[in-house]
């Protein structure tokens, strides 16, 4: 990340401790979203993320740290402050969309209204604004269990912004739906959270759902977090191992680098059974030289010629490949290892060809083992 | 994301005063929600445990031979143990025990596995009845066999004189089997319930793999089925020993008057009788419960989360076994049962209640139903004034008794599954223990309590008393709804800036509403037929519906006790009839 000044935080995040038992949920984690920004944490089941925002809500208590929205501290165990959620002014859309069973949609979206006191003329407009917006303006009259799951999402969102809170926050709130509707919600959700502008934390396990709809992506593993950065960021430039692996398809090889040629780039050398060779690359941040190291190289950016280009040289066998109409799935072996490689489908490879793999130095990573 | 900026940022937020960091600490756990389940958590322990402990020192007072100094010692138990007539009816508590759990289980099972699984003809009319005596109260059944078969008296006797000329008598159920077939009959739906909730659940597949290893259905339903719901089985046969020991009012009416003791009657006579000795009651009570709490918990523990291992909870159709002819027999033994554990003693009890008195023979120039307007309606300074008393206090206590407990059962529910943590925990585990303890051993741990109390000599200690025995049974028709309520629903009320108790109000009650009532209801029926914690607690003026039947079967004439009781099993049927309109089936198996 470049220093300089950052944009104003809205939300701000520190020092995040939080224990369930002698295990720790959540250890030691700092972020900030700046007004308006649409912020997702992702990573997989266990990894802390849904813990940190149930933090943000307030549902859970922290063991340290601090939670600051728009400059107030709704906790902080140093000043031993915890502001109750129902004194938030969150809004928030469950993985379950938790629509009250026993209400009327109308009903649901109004209750936040109500509670807050709101005239019975203005409830009524903004309630039939909002759910105009998400689109269930009909749905108005039917009970939470007529709806569809893609509805009950939509009302779901309509209660938790029907009072224009100043932070929302989703749950995997995607999780429960097929994947056609997943990924039409998706864009909706984005679109909704951009007209209204409210700041939004994300909690997913589904990468391509944080790369589509994120401003920032917080990768997190085992309650801390691997690395922050806009979606093209966290894709092209990983980190390390992990977030490489976790985000995309990433062909992985340790090696070490032995050499640094400038700033930020040198060579690696990857060893595979009997194979080995040099490679240039680009050097990830904290990667020296001598220092072991891990090449991530994206599928789409290794090329398979059947001609010998000369050094450096990957020669390798075509295990199999699948035809996938736009491109083409191969598996190539070298050495030990089996590379994944997505190519163009006029090179119409065959299974048990021998073929020279050529790298592209500009988007071959050596990362953080 | 170490940005020297951001760092200095923190700097900057100002630290608050070690005082006000006090009072914001204060104030951020002083809470509506953390004030009532803290408050309800510490009324569940303390009516729970309080009892149960005063039980355990009492039983170490001893009362000196006069009556009127004590002492600490071990006099008691060495008593317990010398004494013959407590030996003789630990013995007899043992005996029928055992027979009306083997007489339940046998019926229980069968009548289950006819209704879930077999082609009998009427079996979806006929489970409401199976399940009647459930409902109703066992000491009235008691009165009500003992009108049946008593040797002199018995309409079936008296029948079978006439019809028959059988000389002297036919049945005599005066005795320890006479109360083993009245407990037995009316805690047969304790077993059916347990069993047939395992029958309905279990995966059809199970017993379809038998039959193509080519196994019979005779062989299938031997080796599979049953093995399967032995857990099932298991639990209920527990519950019926448990709840047969801990039983009064059968041995009362049809053990005592005839020489038959058992420790509950004892209890009872060291509680109010003419040898008063509480000291001795409590070691006695401490003596039951501590056998009675073992076998519930062996139940609690080891046998019913095995139910789950081999049965799991998907809607599954059973598979249905053709009987054939047999579907008959199957069809004459279920009405057989509902014959002589609803319909007999209902029928008998009221054309006793229609005659001026009871001869054991049908005087059709003599009926009238000048009974019940005597105990219904006649206030006179006697036993009778009791009764009509009892009927008003019996609707007070299970009507407030209800709501005071469905409301404790609501938070308490709240606090185990909202909740996480040792509280909870704990909390769990109190709401267990009344469960594992007779009525009657509660009632005298109250009584030792609080007989020093001004709640003494008042409704409220048999307030008290009802509630800490029976809000499990609340506690657990809330949880069955709430386990299956997502706690999101909750949340989402809190973030959409309700409070805990408007969220409480207006979103929880209502979804919990279906287990809420059906607690309420079925509570209200226990309170409303409960003896065994009545008769130790009440005094004079603080006498239950039940309490009134017993003054009536004891200084009155049968009759009258006849009129009375079928007034509280007609309003005990009514409640049947809501409660099943409420609640599911498996509402019941808690």
């Amino acid at each position: 990340m470049e220093a300089g000044s950052p944009a104003p935080r809205h939300l701000e995040v520190r020092g995040l401790v939080k224990s369930f038992g002698p295990e720790r949920a959540v250890d030691d984690i700092s972020f900030g979203v700046p007004r308006g920004k649409f912020l997702t944490l992702l990573g997989p089941s266990g990894c802390g993320k849904t813990t940190t925002l149930m933090c943000i809500a307030g549902l859970h208590r922290l063991d340290a740290g601090e939670i600051r929205v728009g400059g107030v501290a709704y906790t902080s165990v140093a000043d031993r402050i915890f502001l109750a959620p129902e004194r938030r002014d969150i809004g928030m859309v469950f993985q379950s969309y938790a629509i009250w069973p026993h209400m009327t949609v109308a009903e649901n979206v109004a209750y936040p209204l109500e509670i807050r006191k709101v005239a019975r003329a203005e409830i009524h407009d903004r309630v039939a604004d909002v759910l105009r917006l998400v689109g269930l303006l009909e749905m108005a009259g039917k009970l939470a269990t007529q709806l569809s799951g893609g509805q009950q999402q939509r009302a779901a969102l309509a209660r938790a912004i029907v009072y224009r809170p100043k932070l929302l926050l989703f749950d995997e709130p995607l999780s429960n739906l097929d994947l056609k509707l997943r990924e039409q919600m998706r864009v909706e959700l984005k679109r909704i959270q951009r007209e209204v502008g409210i700041t939004s934390v994300y909690v997913t396990h589904d990468q391509a759902e944080a790369l589509v709809m994120s401003d920032e992506i917080i990768v997190m593993s085992d309650g801390r977090i691997q690395q922050t950065g806009d979606p093209h960021d966290i894709y092209a430039r990983p980190a390390n191992r992990y977030v490489s692996n976790f985000i995309g398809v990433a062909n992985l090889l340790p090696g070490r680098v032995v050499r640094v040629t400038a700033p930020g780039r040198g060579e690696i050398e990857v060893q595979e059974g009997a194979a080995r060779v040099r490679l240039p690359c680009r050097l990830g941040e904290g990667v020296g030289e001598g220092a072991p190291a891990v090449l991530s190289v994206r599928p789409e950016n290794v090329q398979a010629l059947r001609e010998d280009r000369g050094e450096p040289r990957l020669e390798g066998l075509v295990l199999q490949t699948i035809f996938l109409g736009n491109c083409l799935d191969c598996r190539v072996r070298w050495g030990a290892f089996e590379w994944k490689i997505l190519a163009h489908p006029r090179y119409l490879l065959r299974a048990g060809e021998r073929v020279f793999l050529r790298l592209d130095p500009e988007h071959s990573l050596a990362v953080r083992p | 994301m170490a940005e020297p900026v951001q760092v200095e940022r923190v700097a900057a937020f100002d630290r608050a005063s070690a005082s006000r960091r006090w009072r914001n600490l204060a104030g951020s756990l002083i809470t509506q929600e953390s004030v009532i389940t803290l408050g309800a958590s510490l009324v569940v322990a303390v009516a729970v445990l309080l009892p149960l402990a005063t039980l355990i020192v009492s039983s170490f007072r001893v009362l000196d031979f006069l009556g009127f100094d004590t002492h600490w010692g071990l006099d008691n138990y060495r008593t317990l143990v010398s004494d013959r007539i407590i030996r003789k009816a630990f013995l007899n508590t043992l005996f029928i025990s055992t027979g009306s759990m083997l007489l339940a289980t046998v019926l229980g099972v069968a009548l289950a596995w006819i209704n879930a699984r077999t082609n009998c003809p009427g079996r979806e009319r006929l489970e409401p009845f199976n399940l009647v005596p459930f409902f109703l109260s066992p000491f009235v059944g008691a009165i009500a066999w003992h009108n049946l078969a008593a040797p002199r008296t018995g309409l079936l006797n008296a029948w079978a004189r006439d019809l028959f000329g059988v000389r002297g008598h036919l049945l005599n159920v005066d005795n320890l089997f006479g109360v083993i077939w009245v407990t037995g009959i009316f805690f047969t739906p304790l077993v059916y319930l347990f069993v047939v909730g395992s029958l309905r659940r279990m995966d059809p597949s199970l017993e379809d793999s038998a039959r193509t290893t080519g196994a019979g259905i005779v062989r299938t339903t031997l080796t599979v089925t049953l093995p399967l719901v032995t857990p099932g089985i298991l639990s209920g046969a527990i519950i019926v020993f448990v709840t047969s020991a801990g039983e009064f009012g059968v041995p009362f009416k049809l053990g005592v008057p005839y020489g038959w003791e058992t420790l509950t009657t004892q209890i009872f006579s060291k509680a109010v009788g003419d040898d008063a000795n509480h000291y001795m009651g409590a070691t006695m009570s401490m003596t039951l419960g501590v056998i009675t709490a073992f076998f519930v918990w062996i139940q609690q523990r080891i046998i019913a989360p095995r139910a789950f291992t081999t049965v799991t909870g998907k809607g599954f159709r059973p598979n249905v076994v053709d009987l054939g002819g047999w579907k008959w027999v199957a069809l004459a033994f279920n009405l057989a049962f509902v014959l002589v554990a609803v319909v007999l003693p209902i029928f008998c009890l009221f054309v006793v209640s229609l005659h001026p008195v009871w001869e054991g023979g049908i005087i059709p120039a003599d009926l009238t139903f000048w009974n019940y307007q005597k105990v219904l309606f006649f206030w006179r300074p006697d036993a009778i004034h009791s009764a009509t008393n009892g009927i008003y206090n019996s609707f007070i206590l299970a009507f407030t008794g209800a709501t005071l407990a469905m409301a404790l059962a609501l938070v308490v529910s709240y606090m185990i599954h909202r909740t996480k943590g040792a509280g909870a925990r704990i909390l769990d585990f109190l709401c267990v223990v009344p469960i594992g303890f007779p009525g009657i051993v509660i009632a005298m741990g109250v009584l030792v309590t609080y007989i020093k109390t001004p709640i003494y000599a008042t409704l409220w200690i048999l307030l008290l008393g009802y509630i800490t025995r029976f809000f499990p049974y609340g506690q657990r028709n809330v949880s069955a709804v709430m386990m299956a309520v997502s706690e999101e629903l909750d949340q989402s009320s809190r973030m959409a800036g309700a409070s805990w108790l408007t969220t409480l109000r207006r979103i929880t009650i209502p979804l919990l509403k279906p287990g809420i009532f059906a607690g309420w209801v079925l509570l209200f029926i226990i309170f409303l037929r409960e003896l065994s914690i009545s008769i130790i607690l009440y005094t004079s003026g603080t006498e239950t519906l039940s309490v009134g039947v017993y003054y009536l079967a004891n200084f009155e004439n049968e009759p009258l006790t006849a009129a009375l009781s079928i007034a509280q099993t007609v309003v005990l049927l009514l409640c049947v009839v809501v409660f099943r309109r409420v609640a599911g089936r498996e509402a019941l198996t808690a």
